[in-house]
């Protein structure tokens, strides 16, 4: 059988992912719904559908096209709030990773990646300002992942922002960090002690952010800020595989950024009808009067957290083979307690969606089907990934 | 319309299932699961398991107290995901022709520990949900006996996967170590207990933990294990279900002769290779230190069982004509010779114990329960029920619940104090940043000069 393009895998994900967006923009009021907002869910769309030839270069308009995507509704204070919060973190860390950037190209005198390994392998350069440059240059894609610690920009904007623009945004922003670092370090293994250095800080990088994504995993109440750290731990999951020094491939990239664009979609529109962590409280509106929608939904959320089965564990295995087959072990502590804290919150989040049952005769409010269909959008898109991934029709 | 409203009569089950059949659908399905040798079906079977009690709690009228009660279940699922995701990335690894010796080695405890972990928390063999043979389960008709469920899908877990836990030596120790404590507690517990009912939970708690010692042990094959297993625990779990429906194997006097000589039975046949192998074994199995434990808990188990089982009152204005082979005395007269077939295949398999190792193996058991039997059969100088005659029995099974919550309050303080060091230490990590935007620009700042002096440090 043939494979599928890999081009094809990214660009129909982007689009179920812009399709659902664009339904779940029909539940703003008038007046908020209307070309801008379509026309930045389409910019971001074809962000994600553009991963595997994405350019480093287009972080920044990235970021300013997701804050001013924030920004634009002056009385949405969670935007704003939300909109200045990315400003902060995020035009800051470009203009670290520039001045990075830019040190390095003054260190090798060029700009081209593979040359400036050449040049440092020469070993003409002082240390120290290749050894400064290098870390500075990669700290921007780190937050883009939003690994802990920035896992909070991922929390804000699942609880604060709207949830057309919410998934799109967080999972452009993060592709774009996983890009921005592979590219980065592309052929680093050229120049060894360079490669040492990068592979050692994102090691501690995907550490902190599989050991502290499992604590605050542990310890989140609402469905929204759950879906955000689990976005940040699939985000960890890029750092772990570089800091293994195996890529991260462009294939495994692009399911990858496939998963996630679906994935976010999926959860973050459940999260939007699900309550806040009660035990013993009754079932949430959309698992008592739409159970198959739900279902899709929780779908999405399992693959998030890489419950065996879905397509997301196939991406959890895979870096916990690159992690052991070059001998990270100590990554692959964090990675089993974020992943068994993964699992654990998945299914408690299942039951706390399904409640106690309601009294009898109760009557349940009905979802709004543009939120039903970005669910089966979704949903669906991932059981086709899945199949494509059981048929081994996918090119990798 | 009418269609429209047939369909949806006829789908109606399948969409809003009755809880009972749902959670009872799971609940099979998942110990059918649990049956199957694979890892991965092993995890989902406990996940099933774990989800059939939620079913039953969460629809129960005591929610409140059920739900709770039940939420450790998945911690042995999620500790068998645990053993299966070290065994698909063991796989993976083989497969891409990469398994460095420290990964084998690593994936290998990972597997082991997620087993035993599975297998000893459902046999109250871990301080963490020790009592929860106490309660009875969230159903209400057959809620008494649904917890005996649990430490036979622990036995099985780790029969079934016997070749991942015994393999790594430290692991086998320190599960039969755990055992022998759980073993006593079990035993102690279920003597402590006043009602039968109660008691009868425990006593299956202590044969699941006697067949596990067995099959860590390796000394018969491991078939065997699995059928002496089924004889002590099968018989016990049919007895539960029995008193559930109205007490009839403690109704009529032969059916209660019956049930305790198989039980009996069924005990000796079980403990005797145990104490044989602890006892009198080839060097590194037999240790005193542990044959004494479990001597005493077998005693004990045999003392329960005979001494504590006695005739129902019988209640019913009109005594109905039982059978002469119900299938109440079909099962015991079962339990009886399994036990027995067991111990004869053990021996053909080379399962050999010298004469007076054998004599003695067997004394614990028997003694007890002959003595039980003897007390039981002597006429009472006070008449039964008195105070006089009570106040002996009370004083030991007072003596032995003090005992028995003495240890597991220590060890629950134990875990609380562990729990309490850990919460301490997270506790920072939640106060990391208070929400400002401004003091998310002075963090990345901070972490930029780290970046920074990393390098220079190193």
């Amino acid at each position: 059988m043939t494979a599928f393009p890999s081009q094809a895998i990214p660009g129909a994900a982007a689009a179920a992912a812009l399709i659902a967006g664009l339904a779940m923009l029909r539940l703003e009021r008038a007046g908020r719904a209307g070309l801008g907002p379509a026309a930045a869910l389409v910019a971001l769309a074809v962000g994600i559908g553009l991963a595997p030839a994405a350019h480093p270069g287009w972080t920044p308009l990235v970021v300013g096209v997701v804050i001013a995507a924030l920004a634009r509704d002056g009385d949405e204070l969670l935007h704003g709030e939300c909109a200045l919060k990315l400003l902060w973190v995020m035009g800051s860390a470009i203009a670290l990773s520039w001045a990075g950037l830019e040190l390095l190209a003054l260190a090798t005198g060029t700009p081209y990646v593979l040359e400036q390994w050449a040049v440092l392998r020469l070993g003409l350069e002082p240390t120290f300002l290749w050894s400064t440059a290098l870390p500075l240059s990669l700290l921007i894609g780190v937050v883009l992942l939003g690994g802990a610690p920035f896992h909070f920009w991922l929390g804000d904007m699942f609880q604060g922002v709207r949830p057309w623009l919410a998934p799109l945004a967080a999972a452009t922003l993060q592709i774009t960090g996983a890009v921005w670092l592979a590219a980065r370090l592309d052929s680093v293994a050229m120049f060894p002690p360079g490669a040492q250095l990068a592979w050692g800080l994102l090691r501690i990088a995907a550490w902190v952010a599989f050991m502290a994504g499992a604590v605050t995993l542990g310890a989140q109440r609402r469905p929204e800020r759950r879906v955000g750290t689990l976005a940040s731990l699939n985000g960890a999951l890029v750092l772990a595989l570089i800091a293994a020094g195996r890529g991260p491939e462009t294939m495994w990239l692009v399911y990858w950024a496939a998963h996630l664009a679906l994935a976010l979609t999926g959860a973050s529109t459940l999260a939007r009808f699900l309550p806040v962590s009660t035990p013993a409280g009754p079932g949430a509106p959309i698992l008592r009067r739409h159970p198959w929608f739900a279902v899709l939904g929780l779908l999405c959320l399992f693959s998030l957290a890489g419950v065996p089965g879905t397509p997301g564990a196939r991406l959890w295995l895979e870096v916990a083979r690159a992690l052991g087959t070059t001998g990270r072990h100590d990554l692959l502590v964090p990675l089993a307690i974020a992943w068994l804290t993964a699992l654990w919150k998945a299914i408690e989040q299942l039951r706390e969606a399904y409640g106690v049952p309601a009294r009898p005769g109760a009557t349940v409010r009905a979802v709004p089907s543009p939120a039903r269909a970005a669910l089966a959008i979704s949903g669906l898109g991932l059981a086709g990934l899945a199949s494509l991934a059981w048929a081994k029709l996918l090119p990798w | 319309m009418w269609i429209r409203d047939r369909i949806r009569a006829a789908l109606q089950p399948i969409i809003h299932p009755d809880v009972r059949r749902l959670g009872g659908a799971l609940c099979v399905a998942g110990l059918g699961l649990v049956w199957w040798p694979s890892l991965w079906t092993g995890a989902l079977g406990l996940e099933l398991v774990a989800a059939a009690f939620w079913v039953w709690a969460r629809a129960a009228s005591d929610r409140d107290e059920q739900l709770p009660r039940w939420r450790w279940l998945r911690r042995p699922a999620l500790a068998l995901w645990l053993a299966t995701a070290a065994q698909a990335v063991q796989q993976e690894a083989v497969r891409h022709g990469l398994l460095p010796y420290s990964l084998a080695t690593l994936l290998l405890w990972t597997q082991a520990a997620g087993v035993v972990w599975a297998g000893l928390e459902l046999l109250a063999a871990l301080p963490l949900a020790r009592p929860f043979s106490d309660r009875p389960g969230p159903l209400l008709t057959v809620g008494p006996w649904l917890p005996a469920l649990l430490p036979s899908t622990g036995f099985v877990i780790l029969w079934r996967h016997v070749g991942h836990w015994t393999a790594v030596p430290e692991v086998r120790r320190t599960a039969l170590l755990l055992l022998i404590v759980t073993a006593v507690l079990a035993t102690l517990r279920a003597f402590g207990r006043g009602r039968w009912v109660a008691s009868l939970r425990w006593l299956i708690v202590a044969d699941c933990v006697f067949a596990s010692m067995l099959v860590a042990l390796a000394v018969v094959p491991h078939e065997v294990s699995l059928l002496l297993w089924l004889g002590a625990c099968g018989g016990r779990v049919a007895l539960l279900a029995g008193e559930l429906r109205g007490m009839a194997p403690r109704r009529v006097a032969a059916s209660l002769l019956l049930w305790r000589i198989s039980n009996w039975a069924a005990s000796i046949a079980l403990s005797w290779p145990l104490l044989v192998t602890l006892g009198f074994g080839p060097p590194g199995l037999a240790s005193p230190w542990a044959a004494f434990p479990t001597a005493f808990a077998v005693a004990l188990g045999a003392w329960v069982t005979i001494r504590r089982m006695v005739e129902a009152p019988e209640r019913r204005a009109m005594v109905r004509r039982e059978s002469a082979v119900s299938v109440s005395r079909l099962t015991a007269m079962l339990t009886m010779v399994t036990g027995p077939i067991a111990l004869i295949m053990a021996w053909w398999s080379g399962f050999d114990a010298p004469g007076p190792a054998g004599l003695i193996a067997a004394l614990p058991s028997i003694g007890a329960g002959a003595v039980a039997w003897w007390l039981d059969r002597r006429p009472a100088k006070a008449p039964a029920g008195s105070p006089e005659a009570e106040r002996g029995v009370d004083v030991a099974r007072r003596l032995a619940t003090v005992l028995y919550r003495g240890i597991t309050a220590l060890e629950r303080r134990v875990v609380d104090a562990l729990s309490k060091v850990a919460g301490a230490l997270m506790a920072p990590s939640r106060d990391l940043h208070t929400g400002d935007a401004q003091e998310y620009l002075l963090f990345l700042i901070g972490l930029s000069v780290v970046a920074l002096f990393l390098p220079l440090l190193k």
